[in-house]
This record gives C-alpha cells, structure tokens and sequence, in this order.
C-alpha cells in the first residue's frame, strides 16, 4: 500500500523517523484501529491517530454529546451538543484527515455485538467510562487476538498499560473482577480536563508503536500517572495462571455482560424509588412499614448535607457491616446519583436481605425535584 | 519501622487529599493496621473481612506485587496502593 503525493507531503515528519519512515507510515495507512469511547481518552486518541495516518478508525460510543463533556472531550464543539458523538466524531476526524476512513458505530458494546464491532480491526483502545464494559472488552480482545491498549482516568490519576494476548498480562490478570461502586466515576468524583489528553495520548502513541513496530510497548507495566503531583509511576505486572479468561483453565471462554454472571444478584426486588415516591413513603412510613435511610456515601459528602435521620455507611464499608440492618424496616440507601446506592442495593440482595430500596437519581434528583437548595458535594 | 505509603485517587478522601502518607510497622499487616489508626475505614476498601486483598486492588512493596499480608517491610521502603480506576 504506498503512499500518495500528498500523504507523502501530510505525513513528511514521521517519514524523517527513521523508526517510522515509509515503511511505518504504510503500515498505519492499512491498519484499522478501534477507539471504544469517545470521551475523554477517546478524544485525543482519535484525533492523533487520525492524524498521523491510521487508514481505518472505528469509533463506537452510543451516547451523545453533553455540555458537561467539553470541558475535556476535544472532538466536540459547543454547536454539537445532543448529536450523537460517534456520527460527530467521524465528521471531525475526516476533517482533519480527508485521506482515511472513520466508521462510526453510535452503540453501547454488550455482549450481543461485541463481536461483530471488533471483527475488523486490528487493535483496540478502551476508553470507556464503565467498569463492566472495560472487563467485556478486555475478554473480547483475549478471547478474538486483539491488541488492547487501555487507560483509565480518576480526579488526577490515570493509568494505562498495553495488553496482547499471548505475550503477558490481560486487564483480569491486573483486577481480577469488577466490584461495581467501589470507585466513584468521573461525573461523581471530577477530572481535571487534560488529565484525559494526557493518557489518551499515551494511549495512541502505544497504538502507533504497536502498528509499526517501533519502541518497547508498555506490555506487562503499569503506567500511573498522578497529574497534581506530576509523578510518572511504573509498575510490573504479570500474566496470572489463574486468570478466568486468559489463564490455563479459562473459565470465560466466550464475552459476556458482568450481569450475566452466575453469582450476579438478581435486581428484579429492589424497590427503586423517585425522590417523590421516597418523599411519599417518609410521610406515611407508619403505612407501609418504617424505613431506614442509609446514605453510602464518603464521610466528607455526607457531612456537607444529608437527609434527615439518613445514617452513614460508606459503600466501601457496607458488605462488612450489613448485620447493622437487620431489623429496623427497609433499607432504602441514598448517594449522589443512584449508581452506588444501586450496588448497595446488589450488596444486600447478595446478603438475603429482601426488597431493598434506593434514592433513583440519587440526591442530585432530590435536590432538582424537591428541594434546590439542596447541597450534594462532589463525590 | 517508618515506610513511606502512597495513597491512590479514589481513596484519598481518607488521607485528606495526601498522595502519599508515612507508615509504621514491620509487615503490611502492621503498615495498614497503622494506616487504620490514623485514616479509619481505609483498611476496608483495600482488603475483605477475609483479610484478603480486594479484588479491585493491588498493593506493592516498591516494585514487587504483595501477595502476602504478612510479607515484611523494611525501613525506607514504599508501599503502593493501586486502585481499579474506570473514568474514560
């Protein structure tokens, strides 16, 4: 696949690396590259990659751009908001180079099209903003040979790490499950706006080496990042024999949704409750039983407002104190914005404790159904 | 024994807001025992009633993975925290 006299004249800088040259820059030109998620890390990844002459470039991202995004996702612009970002995200990318293709795919990756998506390309980034897509795509890059390069981003920290299949560790082998709510995301804890560029970066330069040969990847090495400090740390990791799906005795021998996992809760009990149903319920709690308000946030959250008579268990705390529930009436547990009160939720389930109830929306539904003056702090 | 223990994003809320806090103690067991005293709750999030390391998290003695609470620290050294982190 050659070059073009004008890919030759856009690409002439990498050309002059002797690392790169012709022979890389043909290299990219034929390669097709998958970007999972187009926020933060997708953003910046995207753009160089399209760039620096990745002929083909997927990206899959079913949500649409939100005001509250371009703070720090860089492909979007003010004029974009509420259009979808895959479909965005490939006009933008052309237009910065006309030469490749962008496939976009506006969906959410599950189990059902996981397949299909990553059919054609020939490496993948992970930068999507849920834990259970990340260990989905991790499985499905072991499972179909996929080079995986993943990042993942917190207030001011990120990593990143590159895994390929058959030449050391996978994303299990580092976290071996997910435990969902035990870390805040970016919309319940903050990012700093380049903190994203920063790895989504990193993150294309890693797929970039990968495609051309050039460089050591960061295969079997932790990068962090710590963006206040501005301290690069480094740490090995190996492959695990043990690992579910890229050890010795596999036991996810094809990709599946952290749901449909067997010891997944069923979810179907839990009672999810509208501030005003929850509002309701308080005022005629003597009907319909006493309820008991567990408020699973951080100490510092819950110490800048809570609901009246709410008591405070952390999440993080709550599977070793759930004993503390037993009677009382029904747990109805309360955070921001309904996502940990949810786990909190899978936690007693998991714990035989019947028809548990969470704050759907969380405080920050509270605050804009019922009471504006209502202060919910960051997470 | 004095280490030096340095403290992932997520939980930092404990520590408050320091990335990095001295340690004391002659295993791990001991360093996250005194890590408790001074940040109560944090032992929690980083290991289960079963005293086994969190799923979600990694702790290393400088550059090597612990795998063993009860693995020895020496004087000088660095105990890191890692934390699953999934904001993109």
């Amino acid at each position: 696949m050659t070059l073009s006299a004008a890919e030759r004249a856009r690409y002439d800088r990498h050309l002059a690396l002797a690392e790169i040259g012709a022979a890389g820059q043909e290299r990219l030109k034929k390669s097709r590259v998958l970007v999972a998620g187009a926020g933060g890390l997708g953003s910046p990844a995207a753009l160089y990659l399209a760039a620096a002459g990745v002929g083909t470039l997927g990206v899959a991202d079913g949500d649409s751009v939100e005001l509250s995004n371009l703070q720090r996702q860089v492909l979007f612009a003010s004029a974009d908001i509420g259009r979808l970002k895959a479909a965005t995200a490939r006009e933008r990318l052309l237009a910065l180079n006309p030469e490749i293709a962008v496939i976009a795919h506006a969906v959410t990756l599950t189990s059902r099209n996981i397949r299909e998506v990553l059919q054609g390309y020939d490496l993948v980034l992970d930068g999507t903003d849920r834990v259970n897509t990340r260990y989905l795509i991790n499985d499905a890059c072991v499972l179909f040979g996929k080079p995986l390069v993943s990042a993942a981003i917190h207030r001011f920290e990120g990593q990143a790490i590159t895994y390929v299949p058959g030449r050391g560790p996978c994303y299990r082998c580092l976290f071996a499950e997910p435990q969902p709510g035990a870390v805040a995301s970016c919309a319940e804890a903050g990012v700093l706006g380049v903190l994203p560029g920063v790895l989504g970066a990193i993150q294309a330069t890693e797929a970039i080496k990968l495609l051309t040969g050039a460089g050591e990847p960061l295969i079997g090495r932790l990068l962090i990042y710590d963006a206040l400090e501005l301290r690069f740390t480094e740490l090995p990791v190996a492959r695990r024999a043990d690992c579910a799906v890229c050890g010795e005795h596999p036991t996810i021998t094809s990709p599946r949704d952290a749901g449909e996992s067997c010891d997944a809760p069923d979810l179907s009990s839990v009672q999810r409750l509208s501030p005003l149903a929850l509002r309701d319920r308080l005022a005629s709690a003597r009907a319909a039983g006493p309820l008991v308000l567990i408020d699973v946030r951080e100490p510092r959250e819950f110490a800048t407002r809570h609901l009246a008579g709410a008591r405070n268990i952390p999440l993080g705390e709550l599977g070793g104190r759930l004993g503390e529930l037993a009677e009382g009436g029904t747990p109805v547990f309360i955070c921001r914005s309904g996502r940990r009160s949810l786990a909190a939720c899978a936690l007693a389930v998991r714990a035989g404790i019947e028809a548990p109830a969470h704050l759907e929306g969380g405080l920050l539904a509270w605050a804009a159904q019922l009471d504006p003056d209502f202060e919910v702090a960051s997470g | 024994m004095s280490c030096t223990v340095r403290i992932p994003s997520p939980l930092r809320s404990y520590t408050g807001g320091a990335a990095a806090v001295p340690g004391a103690g002659a295993t791990i067991e001991e360093v996250l025992a005194h890590l408790e005293r001074r940040f109560g709750g944090i032992r929690f999030r980083m290991v289960d009633e079963q005293n086994r390391i969190r799923p979600h998290i990694r702790l290393y003695l400088n550059t090597s993975e612990v795998t063993a609470l009860s693995q020895p620290v020496r004087p000088g050294d660095t105990v890191h925290v890692i934390c699953a982190l999934s904001g993109g």
